[in-house]
């Protein structure tokens, strides 16, 4: 009786449309598998993009605000350089100072100013971080430092 | 049969796996081929392109932060060629727009070398004609025409200079490679220039690239007073109309620590139009005469013989000389500038009325070794180190030299026979002002980086005098000045200076015709805040500097005051009282 019931688990285990199923499965599991991976290479791959497009993008517009900085700070030089503010100066009816014609006045605690100091803003870009890794580094190279990193 | 079709099944799968083998064994021989290497590389070519980024060249501004060097934008416009629709209508607007014949434009669009992507029409075009193309394009494109297909316009800077001429002989000027010449442009050109940076930009825009970090140029703030700097070359311009003189320089100094607050010259450059510099200049040591030029400057030279012989101990104010109008030194007469005979002189005498007699009396009294040791103490015949490229170091003949004769001793004592530029000058007599510590001139007051000040130290370049000796000849020339009722004097402030009244040498011997006429002063005495030089070339209307260059000196002295808010001596005493 136990024998017999051996058997038919055996010709069960071994039924082709089980065998064949088998195989499906596990093709189906290879074929899943890859989507998986091909899904999420493709969706590293596609930030990635963004982001280096976003940056080309920011580059752009900060190399568009510096040439208009540059640019302002210039002609903010012209409208206010010797020869101009002379001109307007003497069309609004100024004239030129004679040194007996100035008064002098003692102001207690104050000190002679020091050339300008003309320090600029904080050039930002000194500190930026680099780019993270995630966005430069390939699905293999991400794979091979979190395997070096012990999965960190 | 069963088995015979298993055998051939077995074969069967054995060639294919045997040619997918060798597929796979031939691919990796194929990749790992040097020819593989060498697609891989010429594949690279066009994966992307190396790119440089230029930093954006400092600034530079004056020591009140007015902008003297700035950078604005130009653009190339140029034609992508396989783009292009309508060769002759994009010919006729650019030939219209850029100033360019029509054949120009049409040659370049049409016959450049077939494997050409893209062309340079014409560079440095301005905003305005850019921006007036741009507005074409756009209502053509809005009208459907598609005429000036192709067209671009890549920006980048140029050096613009808002203030054109001013001060042109201090900052140089950058040409389109982006180099500097002369001045600060030269000297400061690495600074200023920054440190382009070169950066792998890859053709696909899924690689996200690293943004290199270009940082600007470092920026440059001068010592020069930008008003002032106005005002005496405009005095130096109208002197030269005045007195019909060819050329000039006038420098004005601060003499405490060496800060060169003005320096004009003659003739100047509009930098943004650098190229007529061929035009303007014949050689480069005309382009700032204050240190390029050295020239044999005359009686200025007596305030350092004189300054040696009181530190040396051979004379003292009180000392007197009869002056007899000659003296003989080296088989040579020497005379006075008047050729008549003064009589018994002090000291300050000497100085007031410029004896040249009384002065190679006083340098062969001291002997060459003590004379000249104290000249190159003063820095004769030695560049000052002026941080302005081009500078000259003048000539100073000692003892021992092929062209060195005896006489060289009494006419050197007066200013004959040695070469000076008005700078090196000024740093000579800062010892005199200066406690007799002499300062190094610069023009260079700090410089901006990475939003960090870093200021220039002063520098002193030695002690040729004693303290003594500095207080003791500030008061002689002063009193020779007040004596003398100069036209150098400025009402209200107590000046020092003197004159100089230079012969000038020629292959045949000293010209009587004409002068180089020269001035030196400071002020006020009591806590000199100024120091000026004043240089007029050839003056036509006097040979004499007393008429010339004097006067000069007070036009200038009169300008810094006001400028730099020093109150009148009285004034000041009053203040300090309080």
């Amino acid at each position: 009786m136990q024998a017999q019931a051996t058997q038919i688990i055996h010709a069960y285990k071994q039924a082709p449309w089980r065998v064949q199923r088998q195989y499906v499965g596990t093709f189906l599991l290879v074929v899943i598998s890859t989507s998986m991976v091909a899904a999420l290479y493709l969706q590293v791959t596609a930030r990635a993009a963004r982001a280096g497009r976003e940056i080309q993008e920011m580059r752009l517009e900060i190399t568009t605000v510096q040439r208009t900085n540059a640019d302002l700070e210039t002609k903010l030089a012209d409208l206010t350089s010797t020869s101009t503010m002379e001109s307007r100066a003497i069309e609004m009816g100024y004239r030129p100072v004679k040194p007996g014609e100035l008064d002098y006045v003692a102001v207690p605690g104050y000190v002679v100013p020091e050339p300008a100091i003309l320090l600029a803003a904080d050039d930002i870009t000194q500190f930026s971080q680099a780019l993270p890794s995630e966005y430069t580094q390939s699905l293999i190279e991400w794979f091979d430092a979190r395997v070096k990193n012990g999965g960190y | 049969m069963r088995q015979q079709y298993a055998i051939r099944s077995l074969v069967l799968a054995a060639g294919l796996a045997f040619v997918g083998l060798a597929i796979v064994v031939q691919m990796i021989r194929i990749q790992n081929s040097t020819q593989a290497k060498i697609f891989i590389s010429q594949g690279d070519l066009y994966a992307g392109e190396f790119r440089t980024f230029y930093p954006e060249r400092g600034e530079i501004y004056d020591r009140n932060g007015h902008l003297l060097a700035g950078n604005r934008t130009v653009y190339e416009v140029g034609v992508s060629l396989s783009q292009v629709n309508d060769p002759q209508t994009l010919a006729t607007t650019l030939g219209q727009y850029l100033g360019l014949t029509y054949e120009q434009v049409y040659n370049q669009l049409t016959n450049s070398p077939k494997s050409w992507e893209y062309v340079a029409v014409q560079d440095y075009v301005g905003e305005d004609t850019v921006t007036a193309l741009q507005q074409l394009i756009q209502q053509k494109e809005s009208a459907g025409d598609k005429s000036l297909n192709g067209l671009g316009f890549k920006p980048h800077f140029q050096r613009s200079y808002p203030e054109n001429s001013l001060a042109s002989n201090v900052l140089g000027f950058v040409t389109q490679d982006g180099r500097g010449y002369f001045g600060v442009e030269e000297k400061y050109n690495d600074l200023l220039a920054g440190n382009p940076v070169q950066v792998w930009v890859p053709s696909d825009p899924n690689k996200a690239t690293e943004i290199p970090r270009v940082p600007n140029g470092t920026t440059l703030v001068l010592t020069l007073n930008r008003d002032l700097q106005a005002k005496v070359e405009n005095i130096l311009d109208q002197s030269l109309t005045k007195y019909g003189a060819e050329n000039g320089a006038i420098v004005v100094m601060n003499p405490k620590n060496g800060e060169i607050l003005a320096m004009a010259t003659t003739p100047r450059l509009d930098l943004n139009n650098y190229s007529n510099y061929f035009s303007v200049y014949d050689n480069g040591s005309q382009y700032n005469r204050s240190i390029g030029m050295a020239y044999e400057a005359g009686s200025v030279v007596k305030i350092l013989t004189m300054a040696a012989a009181l530190d040396a101990g051979t004379v003292t104010p009180q000392s007197t000389y009869v002056d007899t109008g000659s003296i003989d030194v080296g088989g040579i007469t020497i005379r006075n500038w008047d050729r008549q005979s003064w009589g018994q002189q002090d000291m300050t005498g000497c100085l007031q009325h410029s004896l040249n007699v009384c002065m190679a009396w006083i340098s062969t009294q001291m002997g060459p070794q003590s004379f000249y040791g104290y000249m190159e103490r003063f820095g004769l015949g030695h560049p000052t180190g002026i941080d302005l490229s081009g500078e000259a170091m003048g000539r100073l003949k000692v003892p021992g030299d092929t062209d060195w004769y005896n006489v060289d001793l009494g006419t050197n004592a007066f200013g004959q026979g040695v070469t000076v530029t008005p700078l090196q000058m000024l740093m000579a007599a800062s010892a005199i002002t200066n406690n007799g510590k002499m300062v190094t001139p610069h023009v260079l007051y700090s410089m901006l980086r990475d939003g960090h000040q870093y200021n220039v130290p002063s520098q002193f370049a030695g002690s040729p005098i004693k303290a003594e000796t500095a207080k003791t000849l500030n008061q002689m020339l002063t009193t020779s000045l007040e004596g003398e009722s100069s036209s150098a004097l400025l009402p209200g402030y107590r000046v020092a200076g003197k004159t100089g009244t230079a012969q000038i040498p020629t292959q045949n011997g000293y010209d009587d015709s004409h002068t180089n006429a020269s001035f030196i002063g400071w002020g006020p005495v009591d806590d000199p805040q100024f120091m000026i030089y004043v240089w007029l070339q050839k003056p036509n209307i006097s040979i004499w500097s007393s008429e010339t260059a004097a006067p000069v000196f007070s036009q200038v002295a009169e300008q810094t005051v006001v400028l730099l808010n020093i109150p009148p001596d009285a004034v000041r005493a009053q203040l300090v009282q309080k």
